[in-house]
């Protein structure tokens, strides 16, 4: 898949077809995909990362952990980073490095820290809404890490082959 | 009993019984189809206002956070005329869900139909 400027591309064809390709993108070992941030790319997204973890030796449960967190992720980017915009750019890359499986999430957008004035997973309010989608991430893999950049956000994710367990 | 029509494909049956109204939703939700169903199920309150509200979720293998806050908002919703949601035949990675947002004891969860329809 092609790295054109993100600041000069938008993806320009239907979200549908941005879906079968999507689809189409994952390979066995890597995922190097660049789609647009509508809502109806995160099925076919989180379906190629369950695919990439199953081929790396997770099980049904853990694949499927990994395809909500990106779910999650993504869904944060467009939500809130774009605004609801469906026509940015999202960058989603992931590969296994010995027993991790790495995740890699570049948008241009706000640039906003979205674990700043968080609160901690246990004193939150399950019937406040919001921040669910930050507790999947922080939960279900080993590392989190946003990154600001000069012009919006990488957000970097490990997940080991071994199950999370956090203090 | 009367069946209701919905507007939505993402709910496949709808009916009142009594004070309830049984509901079976279908497919995936996300961030993508979540506000559809969000649509339905607050119309479907504001015109029946229901005592209770059960959700057979068998044919749904997976949720994400934006579909959550839609049970959410309809709970709260609910509560405010002292109604309850049950949420029936839930499959693994949804439940795994429920128990991560810890929302497992909040919403009424029981195995089948037949177990919300009696509960109180």
């Amino acid at each position: 898949m092609s790295r054109s400027s993100p600041n000069t591309t938008t993806h320009p064809s239907p979200a549908a077809a941005a879906a079968r390709s999507l689809a189409g993108g994952a390979s066995g070992e890597r995922i190097d995909l660049r789609f647009p941030s509508d809502p109806a790319n995160l099925a076919p997204a989180r379906e190629a990362l369950e695919k990439l973890a199953l081929a790396g030796g997770l099980g049904a449960t853990a694949a499927g952990e990994i395809g909500l967190v990106v779910n999650e992720a993504l869904a944060n980017v467009m939500r809130h980073a774009y605004r609801g915009a469906t026509d940015k750019p999202v960058e989603l890359t992931a590969w296994w490095q010995g027993d991790d499986l790495v995740v890699k999430i570049r948008d241009w957008g706000s640039g906003v820290h979205p674990l700043e004035h968080r609160p901690h997973p246990e004193k939150h309010n399950p019937l406040k809404p919001g921040g669910l989608g930050l507790i999947c991430l922080k939960k279900l893999m080993h590392e989190v890490e946003f990154a600001p950049q000069p012009d919006g956000m990488l957000l970097t994710m490990k997940r080991k082959r071994t199950p999370v367990t956090h203090p | 009993m009367s069946s209701i029509q919905t507007n939505t494909d993402l709910i496949s049956s709808a009916r009142q019984e009594g004070d309830a109204i049984v509901i079976a939703i279908r497919g995936e939700i996300d961030l993508h189809n979540s506000p559809e169903l969000r649509g339905s199920l607050l119309d479907m309150l504001n015109k029946y206002k229901p005592k209770k509200l059960v959700m057979n979720l068998s044919q749904v293998p997976y949720m994400d956070s934006s579909a959550i806050a839609v049970l959410v908002e309809s709970l709260q919703k609910l509560r405010k005329s002292g109604g309850k949601i049950f949420l029936t035949n839930l499959q693994p990675r949804v439940k795994g869900l429920l128990e991560i947002a810890r929302l497992d004891a909040i919403f009424g969860i029981v195995p089948e139909e037949k177990d919300a329809t009696a509960a109180k």
